[in-house]
């Protein structure tokens, strides 16, 4: 008796590969909605912005402390019976059977990983040089603008290699999506394993290509880090840098 | 010297950080063009005196004016910390340039951003000015490629680009090695004929007896004595200063005589 049947493992690699599109489109989505809600949230209680800054604790104390699984089940089957409410209450209609599972994930996704992202920038932002903040003041920069050109382009860099374990977590999470009948690679390689009974072979194969998939992603991330580092010192270059490798801007 | 107008006045200047009163009520006037040294031991609050001057510290109590703007510091907007701010600039005593910027973006990025210059001015006043503190053929570095003496003499330029009435220099030989104090000195030195006002807080009291026009004293929180580099440095009648500066002075009469 064989232990894996190949052939049926080769064979398969297309239907899961199906898959890959709606994996890549929640972590895409997840990824830029969870760094919008981190970054506000990070600032709202950084700057301890009334009201805001509370909210802020508690929504992410919450989605920190709970399964990412029960948090989209919760999605799932909340998120319908919120909008039937509503549907009843105000008189409006949506359309609730209408809207594909794929975007209740969006949302689910999104929240979770913004909690994330949130305590990523916190750490990062505070771990920023003060005087740099002092510097923009001293020459009467305002705070949004000190931020938005000193503070946090160099507080992203810091975030860089912990984003991007977050985003290759993300990737992997997004497996979790099956739950919810997305037919992510997961959920694919559910559909064929339950057609064949050869979950062993179907499981592989899936846990392969999300292998491959995180490869990738870590070395775009190597580069990304490499070049948000340009500025620092120590970057395996020598003090003596040629200044033709830092074209001039155009300006 | 000439009676020039006064563009920097300071008024019974209090601050506390906690329990611990660091400034007891400072008084101070500046005439424009002119260059104030003050000096004292740590801890006597001349760092502190200066930060309160562009709001980096929050004075408790006393007026600060500068340039015809005159603020209580208890009752202070928000619009007018941005106005004084605009009026002063400051050199920090371990550079602070912004780290994800070259050289020239350094310079330019207040002309830019604050007095809203088109860029290409911007880089051209930039690049002349860096010109002039010897540092022309650094412009696209980025602030960590720079020796600490090239880094204080860009953060000069940061400070001077913006023209304002008052530039606060804090201890900007303090963190340098002893090699490279002397060209930031120089930089500094050279200001002072271009008819721009300093306040400068610094240890190295033989330069600011040749730059300075005007000496402040401190000690624990007050001005003990205020006057010519002559009357503070070389005639003290004050036991305090007299103290202060005796090993100063010591080594000065040893290379006299």
């Amino acid at each position: 008796m064989r232990v894996l049947d190949i052939p049926f493992m080769l064979r398969i690699i297309p239907e899961l590969l199906r898959g890959i599109p709606v994996c890549l489109e929640i972590t895409c989505v997840s990824m830029i909605c969870g760094c919008l809600i981190g970054l506000a949230t990070a600032l709202f209680r950084i700057y301890k912005i009334p009201v805001l800054h509370q909210l802020s604790s508690v929504y992410i104390s919450f989605m920190r402390g709970t399964p990412l699984l029960v948090q989209i089940l919760i999605t799932y089957y909340g998120v319908p019976v919120i909008l039937r409410w509503i549907n009843y209450k105000y008189g409006t209609k949506f359309d609730i059977s209408g809207v594909p599972a794929v975007y209740f994930m969006f949302f689910c996704f999104s929240l979770c990983f913004g909690a994330y992202l949130s305590e990523m920038f916190r750490s990062a932002i505070l771990s920023v040089d003060p005087g740099q903040m002092e510097a923009c003041y001293s020459i009467g920069m305002t705070t949004p603008n000190a931020l938005l050109r000193i503070i946090l382009p160099q507080a992203l860099t810091n975030a860089i290699p912990n984003m991007g374990n977050t985003f290759i977590s993300l990737v992997k999470d997004t497996s979790l999506a099956f739950t919810a009948a997305v037919a992510e690679v997961m959920g694919q390689a559910k559909i064929v394993a339950g057609r064949s009974s050869k979950f062993f072979e179907a499981y592989i194969v899936a846990a392969v290509i999300y292998w491959i998939m995180c490869i990738f992603f870590e070395q775009i991330l190597r580069r990304l880090e490499k070049f948000s580092r340009r500025f620092e010192r120590d970057q395996g270059t020598s003090l003596k840098v040629n200044p033709a490798a830092h074209p001039k801007r155009t300006v | 010297m000439c009676e020039a107008q006064i563009i920097c006045r300071l008024e019974n200047i209090h601050k506390a950080f906690g329990q611990n009163q660091v400034l007891k009520g400072v008084d101070a006037e500046v005439r424009k063009g002119e260059a104030l040294a003050i000096l004292g031991p740590s801890g006597s609050g001349k760092t502190t005196l200066l930060r309160c001057i562009n709001f980096l510290e929050r004075a408790d109590e006393g007026t600060i004016g500068i340039g015809g703007l005159k603020v209580d510091c208890k009752q202070v907007s928000k619009r007018n910390i941005l106005n004084i701010r605009r009026k002063t600039a400051m050199v920090f005593q371990n550079f602070n340039l912004f780290k994800n910027k070259t050289i020239v973006e350094n310079v330019m990025e207040g002309l830019v951003q604050v007095k809203k210059i088109p860029k290409n001015t911007a880089y051209a006043e930039s690049i002349k000015l860096l010109t002039q503190v010897g540092l022309e053929e650094h412009v696209n570095y980025y602030p960590s490629q720079l020796s600490g003496g090239q880094q204080q003499r860009v953060g000069i330029a940061r400070a001077l680009i913006l023209n304002p009435d008052v530039i606060l220099l804090d201890e900007p030989t303090s963190a340098l090695d002893p090699e490279l104090v002397g060209e930031v000195l120089q930089t500094i030195k050279n200001l002072t004929h271009t008819g721009i006002t300093m306040i400068i807080v610094t240890h190295e009291i033989h330069f600011a007896r040749e730059v300075a026009d005007q000496i402040i004293f401190m000690d624990e929180g007050i001005v003990v004595e205020t006057g010519s580099p002559k009357d503070v440095i070389d005639n003290s009648q004050n036991p305090r200063t007299r103290q202060f500066l005796s090993r100063f002075t010591e080594t000065l009469n040893k290379a006299a005589s």
